[in-house]
């Protein structure tokens, strides 16, 4: 009887416990595809400058989406963003590839802009800086020094 | 035989669209501007400080045709331009106008021989982006990328890169930050501030 309760304890246990790892790959792994409310828009940047899927998306310093996918199209980067549905982002809006610090990770900022026109989901952020690359500047002051 | 004349209209097309590509409207309008403010800064009659005023008015002339400032301080304002009454609309135009112009104004009129070499564009309906490489004399390269947008059959600038960094995209952060910290008004004071110390 005793090593019955023991086997059962056990047995729960595990399951508890495969439950919690199932609740944290689900949490960590497909955040955004749980949370499937929202939108898509995609920009285009002539340099992403290493932007990654996952990456966050933030407008004014608040992360509100993230990178959904970044794809080679006709030699520049196409980035995918997923942002929730109350989010409304401007026809002016400007995406900028940043960096967290000096060298942390990348990030892509949105600064709102005051159309009226709204971004329709699928539709594209026209406007796009690309991360400003530290090497070419470096260089740029290098050379013209000479 | 018949390969052949089936190749050559395939080629004439290719040639066609890889020219219209390469050389369309905006970058003929970039081009033209461009061309007008060399000739208006090297033209020798208007040399020396005495005809220095005359100069700036033909550049600011130039320019204007270009530029939207309309279209730009919309831009840079962004979600702060809604709130403002039309006067005070008109008014940050002149003055987002003068800014540029206290800023950039002496820069070209500096201008001496850097080259401009156009490296095409890529348009999508009634937005363009032209992409220009200005070649100092010292064979350093700067990337400048227009932004155009067609307004009453007429490519105007509303945006632009110098080596990537925008130029609406800076002010519209750098007002924004004003904005909310204080209030329009003081914005606009700094602003007068800035242009007189300029000027």
């Amino acid at each position: 009887m005793k090593k019955f309760d023991l086997e059962l304890a056990v047995g729960v246990f595990m399951i508890l416990g495969i439950v919690c790892l199932g609740y944290l790959s689900i949490k960590l792994g497909k955040m955004e595809v749980l949370g499937g409310e929202g939108y898509e828009i995609q920009a285009v940047f002539s340099n992403s400058g290493g932007l990654k899927a996952g990456s966050s998306v933030v407008i004014a310093g608040v992360e509100v989406g993230r990178v959904k996918e970044v794809a080679l199209e006709d030699y520049r980067a196409r980035v995918v963003l997923h942002l929730p549905s109350h989010l409304k982002i401007q026809e002016d809006a400007i995406a900028s590839v940043k960096t967290k610090g000096l060298i942390g990770e990348k990030y892509l900022e949105i600064t709102p802009g005051g159309a009226d026109k709204i971004i329709p989901p699928e539709g594209r952020i026209r406007d796009t800086q690309s991360p400003v690359d530290l090497e070419e500047l470096i260089s740029s002051y290098v050379f013209g020094k000479l | 035989m018949r390969k052949g004349f089936r190749v050559v209209p395939i080629f004439l097309l290719m040639g066609f669209l890889a020219s219209t590509a390469l050389a369309g409207e905006p970058t003929e309008a970039i081009q033209k501007t461009t061309d007008k403010i060399i000739a208006i800064v090297t033209d020798p009659a208007l040399k020396g400080p005495a005809k220095s005023e005359e100069k700036a008015k033909l550049i600011r002339q130039a320019v204007d045709e270009r530029f939207d400032w309309e279209e730009m301080s919309r831009r840079t304002l962004a979600r702060h331009w809604q709130d403002r009454t039309d006067a005070q609309k008109k008014e940050f135009m002149v003055l987002f106008a003068e800014l540029l112009e206290a800023t950039y104004l002496d820069k070209v009129e500096g201008y001496s021989g850097e080259k401009v070499i156009y490296e095409g564009e890529r348009s999508d309906g009634e937005y363009a982006v032209v992409a220009v490489k200005i070649v100092t004399q010292k064979e350093t390269e700067i990337p400048v990328k227009y932004r155009m947008k067609k307004i009453k059959n007429e490519w105007r600038v509303y945006d632009i890169s110098i080596t990537g960094v925008s130029l609406i995209n800076n002010y519209r952060k750098q007002f924004n930050s004003i904005i909310t910290r204080s209030s329009f008004d003081s914005l606009m004071e700094k602003l007068e501030a800035k242009v007189k110390r300029e000027e």
